[in-house]
């Protein structure tokens, strides 16, 4: 079987209602393969999480009009199902487009917690999962399903490079810790501190949060005064929180501070200049990086949505990527699911985010970007703040320089 | 029973057990949902149309079984024969605890059971050494008791049905025993009953209690279903859904529960599949409910029947 | 250590403020007119985005304040007008009804608003942190948060225990029927109540949407602490909820300091304990 490598097309503005017209065409000629292919996508589009879902199906939108809605000789139907970041939700619906809407496949889900409950869909009815947000270690270490794979990224993958970023690149040696109390908080968190104390740097705290926290005060008082650094990492309402508090309390005259997942680009709108010159992620994907690929995708999306994409609307765009040159690599036969699953498995991928491929633990290989907030003058939407990669830690495993046996046989990251 | 009334049960038995075969999977799952919640919007109803309290904790009852249960069979590798008991136990025990809310009444009562579910919320929530936190806990294995295996959803369904037939016909000797006579009187007039020398918070506790159990074991029978339980559980929203089900169907009817929840679950999936605004959807039925049709819909067919429809919620009549 | 504990004092009162704003209208509003409005959270959900929208349509801080008060007294008296009074003195159907409509708010709110994590803007002046004596950093709005929690609790105050109305409100928390028979016109004393609390609640929204943020969840957070407040202070009593505030406030803020993970029971612990013993908290009425 030929595994193929494709790069998105460049998208041509002008030609968008014709393609329109001739994807109308082409669809009604192919009739030849008869029935579509049926993507469930699981996404929250409502409840609090209904912004990063939204960048989902947008950037997953732009791909499939991208390619004209085929893969693999076949129209392509997505079926968008709302999982409101709820896990009970997320089963109902994941069990409701395999056992109503018959997909052939699934995509997604976003938050953290609902990807076991799906995971667990999965193994129940055997139809293939692509993880493309839900970042938990153990879906692709210790729990792992024969028919999930992952296209996003392992929490503890971009902790990793982040230790040692601290000690080599920021020479920190007594770092205080901020993380959010919850699975993604600890693997990120917990993930940096390993590599961190194994070369030699000391903790000066861990601080943790439950997610929602609404008064970070008490965080800014826990910081111990002999620290020689701050490292954050915050999801959701407590990115902003955490900001203004920092200023708020005069900490930005007294120490310095930088995120290990803080900034992204979705929370970027809601800052402002003091956000600039700020270490804002150590993460797979930033907006402002510099490759055709990247400034392609950038491009269209910004045309197409007026704003800039967040790892959240990259990540729902490359599985589209993916999903696409797997199907095609078996000539659109997703009823096999074996054979789906094994060119998923096998083929490379120009992402936006740089060059992909799978580990044998399902989990992507891919660079991770230390990046700063910088504000830019974009083509399409003028001044804007976004992140910019200065430091890239090239093919990064989730399983950082380790041999999985010994990682495995650690466990997973326990506060 | 009327012969209309026979009838109409033995529809519903014909109905149910070829559910399956007719409506596939999905529908199926979702039937099962609709008895479990049944279950826990009448253990709801137990304290509400019979005993005149208004609890919105129920859920953490339902949530602390589904947990110990799915803790037990996952972590421990406990088999079912005691997982599933220990599980309603151990709702049944924190019923023990809350119950002594039932030393205050009226708002009171609401907003310390609000408070306690909170609690429990935030424990399975925080503590996620022990509860996995908001990843809760998966891979729950179907029961198995004695050699005796479930082996597909399907099985589980007829499961479900049966428990809830059982459950159904306890329910309904208890209501109509003495001790539901004397809830309601209290429900009534809890002055009154004291002067005929009834110990109201004697009798409010242990309907308390027996709530927590019947809330516990439909805690049980979610877990075994969905093989999945979160902290979501045990969120406000589910336990006042669950009273909603009660009154939406019909307060102080063993029927009525069960057709709330047909309701409420069946209206959250079919709305959500293509309106976006669907809390806002249930907000508006709770406010249509309390408004319009307090008497439920059991109520409201008997209204229209022509007979005289049991009393809505919080209502000094019954 | 010791600056640990003053600071966490500070934040404790700032977000004392805070809740008695809300909560002063939540109990006044039970003890007058027996009413339980579960839906005060989303008053101050509803308040705080409404003076979001002014503030970044106007620049101004306090046209935002009085805007977002002002919007939810409106809206406040739609909900008493055609939804509440139907229900009487049904608890029960109260709490359904009143959850039923913050649902709807939460909802629409979010269709409008978005689900991002937002803040209300704050002028120049309150911005950045002040130095207090012994050297400690706090924010100068939280810190003047607390001067105008402060204020507005003696305004309350000196118009509940020193004016006639006050005197009329109190005597109609205690006893209404016989308010009602002395030929005052309750049905008005009852709009001017509903009106100011609702105004508070909207003005809290705004207030606590400049340092909190607002985004979906935040009514039910606020209320459920709220609700904390008045049940330790007592239902129907405004000293109590002075009293409840400072207690939550300072309980919520050490909790959260000391032990994070278990702040729920911190704040439940003490109010399941005190309801045990005393049902009607510090200084409540009747249920």
């Amino acid at each position: 079987m030929s595994t193929t490598t494709t790069r998105p097309p460049r998208p041509v503005r002008r030609l968008a209602p014709l393609l329109v017209v001739a994807a109308l065409l082409a669809a009604a000629g192919v009739q030849a393969q008869g029935e579509p292919i049926r993507i469930g996508f699981l996404i929250p589009l409502t409840g609090p999480l209904a912004t990063p879902g939204q960048d989902m199906r947008d950037g997953f939108t732009l791909f499939w009009e991208q390619v004209n809605h085929q893969a693999g000789g076949r129209k392509v139907q997505v079926i968008t199902a709302d999982t409101t970041c709820n896990p009970d939700q997320a089963l109902t619906q994941a069990r409701r487009v395999v056992h109503q809407e018959k997909v052939h496949f699934m995509v997604g889900p976003l938050c953290g917690h609902e990807g076991p409950a799906v995971a667990q869909v999965s193994k129940e009815t055997g139809v293939p999962l692509l993880m493309d947000t839900a970042g938990a270690d153990t879906v692709t270490k210790w729990d792992r399903t024969p028919t999930v794979v992952r296209t996003a990224v392992s929490a503890s993958q971009i902790g990793h490079p982040w230790g040692d970023y601290l000690y080599r690149e920021l020479g920190l040696r007594n770092v205080t810790f901020i993380g959010q109390d919850y699975t993604w908080g600890h693997e990120v968190t917990l993930g940096a501190v390993q590599t961190f104390r194994e070369l030699g740097g000391k903790v000066a705290k861990i601080i943790w949060n439950p997610i929602g926290t609404r008064d970070y005060g008490p965080t800014i008082a826990a910081i111990p005064a002999d620290t020689d650094g701050v490292s954050a990492v915050v999801v959701g309402v407590d990115r902003v929180r955490l900001f203004e508090a920092w200023f708020n309390f005069g900490m930005d005259k007294k120490k310095k501070i930088y995120g290990a997942y803080w900034m992204h680009q979705d929370v970027l709108p809601q800052m402002d200049e003091r956000a600039v010159g700020l270490i804002g992620n150590s993460l797979h994907y930033a907006a402002g990086l510099d490759t055709p690929e990247n400034r392609a995708f950038t491009e269209a999306f910004a045309r197409k949505y007026k704003r800039l994409p967040s790892w959240f609307a990259e990540s729902a765009y490359t599985t589209g990527l993916w999903t696409k040159t797997a199907t095609d690599a078996i000539k659109g036969r997703v009823e096999d699911r074996a054979a789906f699953l094994k060119a998923v498995r096998t083929v490379r991928i120009n992402a936006p985010r740089g060059p992909l491929r799978l580990d044998e633990y399902d989990n992507p290989i891919q660079n991770v970007y230390v990046s700063k907030v910088q504000k830019i003058k974009h083509p399409v939407l003028g001044e804007v703040l976004t992140n910019v990669p200065f430091k890239t830690y090239p093919a990064v495993s989730q399983f950082w320089t380790w041999k999985p046996e010994e990682f495995l046989k650690r466990g997973p990251y326990k506060r | 029973m009327t012969p209309a009334r026979l009838a109409g049960a033995a529809a519903l038995a014909v109905a149910a057990a070829v559910l399956p075969e007719v409506a596939g999977p999905f529908w199926m799952g979702l039937v099962t949902q609709m008895l479990v919640f049944g279950v826990l919007a009448l253990s709801v109803d137990l304290l509400l149309g019979h005993a005149g309290l208004f609890s919105i904790c129920h859920g953490s009852f339902f949530a602390v079984a589904a947990y110990t249960t799915a803790l037990l069979e996952v972590r421990y590798a406990v088999a079912t024969a005691m997982a599933a008991p220990a599980g309603l136990l151990a709702g049944t025990l924190l019923g023990l605890v809350f119950g002594l809310a039932v030393r205050t009444r009226g708002v009171y009562f609401i907003l310390i059971t609000i408070a306690f579910g909170y609690v429990v919320w935030g424990v399975a929530h925080r503590w996620s050494s022990f509860t996995g936190g908001d990843n809760g806990v998966t891979n729950v294995p179907f029961p198995a008791v004695a050699g005796v295996r479930i082996d597909s959803h399907t099985e589980y369904y007829y499961l479900v049905l049966v428990a809830v037939a059982l459950v159904a016909l306890g329910y309904g000797r208890v209501i109509r025993s003495p001790f539901g006579l004397a809830l309601r009187g209290i429900k009534g007039s809890e002055s009154r009953m004291r002067t005929l020398g009834y110990d109201s918070n004697r009798h409010l506790y242990a309907a308390f209690v027996l709530s927590a159990a019947l809330a516990s074991l439909a805690g049980v029978l979610y877990v075994y279903y969905n093989r999945f339980v979160n902290p979501v559980a045990a969120s406000f929203p589910v336990s006042v859904e669950a009273a909603l089900m009660a009154i939406i169907g019909g307060t102080g009817t063993i029927l009525g529960p069960f057709i709330g929840s047909i309701i409420i679950l069946g209206l959250r999936n079919w709305v959500s599949s293509f309106f976006e605004l669907y809390a806002a959807i249930m907000g508006l039925v709770f406010i249509v409910a309390v408004l319009w049709v307090p008497e439920g819909l059991v109520g409201l067919a008997a209204r229209v029947r022509g007979r005289r429809a049991p009393a809505g919620p919080g209502s000094a009549t019954g | 250590m010791a600056t640990g504990a003053l600071l966490q004092a500070i934040n404790g009162t700032s977000l004392a403020a805070l809740l008695f704003l809300v909560a002063s209208g939540f109990t006044v509003t039970f003890g007058l007119m027996r009413v339980v409005n579960m839906a005060y959270g989303a008053y101050y959900l509803l308040g705080g985005y409404v003076g979001l929208s002014i503030a970044q349509a106007s620049g101004s801080f306090a046209l935002a304040v009085v805007g977002g008060g002002a919007a939810v007294v409106v809206f406040g008296f739609l909900v008493d007008r055609f939804l509440i009074r139907h229900t009487g003195e049904n608890h029960l159907a109260q709490v359904l009804l009143t959850v039923g409509v913050a649902f709807v708010v939460g909802d629409v709110a979010l269709k409008i608003w978005g689900g991002d994590s937002l803040k209300v803007p704050v002028p120049l002046f309150l911005r950045g942190a002040m130095e207090l004596p012994g050297g400690l950093v706090y924010p100068t709005f939280r810190f003047v948060l607390i001067l105008f929690g402060v204020a507005v609790a003696g305004v309350l105050w000196v118009l509940y225990t020193r004016t006639q109305i006050g005197a009329v409100v109190r005597a109609g928390v205690d006893d209404r029927e016989q308010v009602a028979a002395t030929g005052i016109d309750v049905d008005r004393l009852f709009a001017m109540v509903s009106a100011l609390a609702s105004f508070m609640a909207g003005m809290a929204g705004v207030v606590g949407g400049a340092f909190l943020t607002l985004y979906p969840g935040a009514e039910w957070e606020i209320l459920i602490v709220a609700l904390v407040v008045v049940i330790v202070g007592g239902l129907g009593s405004l000293g109590g909820a002075m009293i409840g505030a400072l207690v939550v406030g300072l309980l919520d803020a050490y909790g959260r300091w000391l032990l994070p993970e278990f702040s729920y029971f911190v704040l439940f612990g003490p109010m399941a304990v005190l309801l045990l013993f005393r049902p009607r908290g510090i200084a409540g009425k009747d249920a």
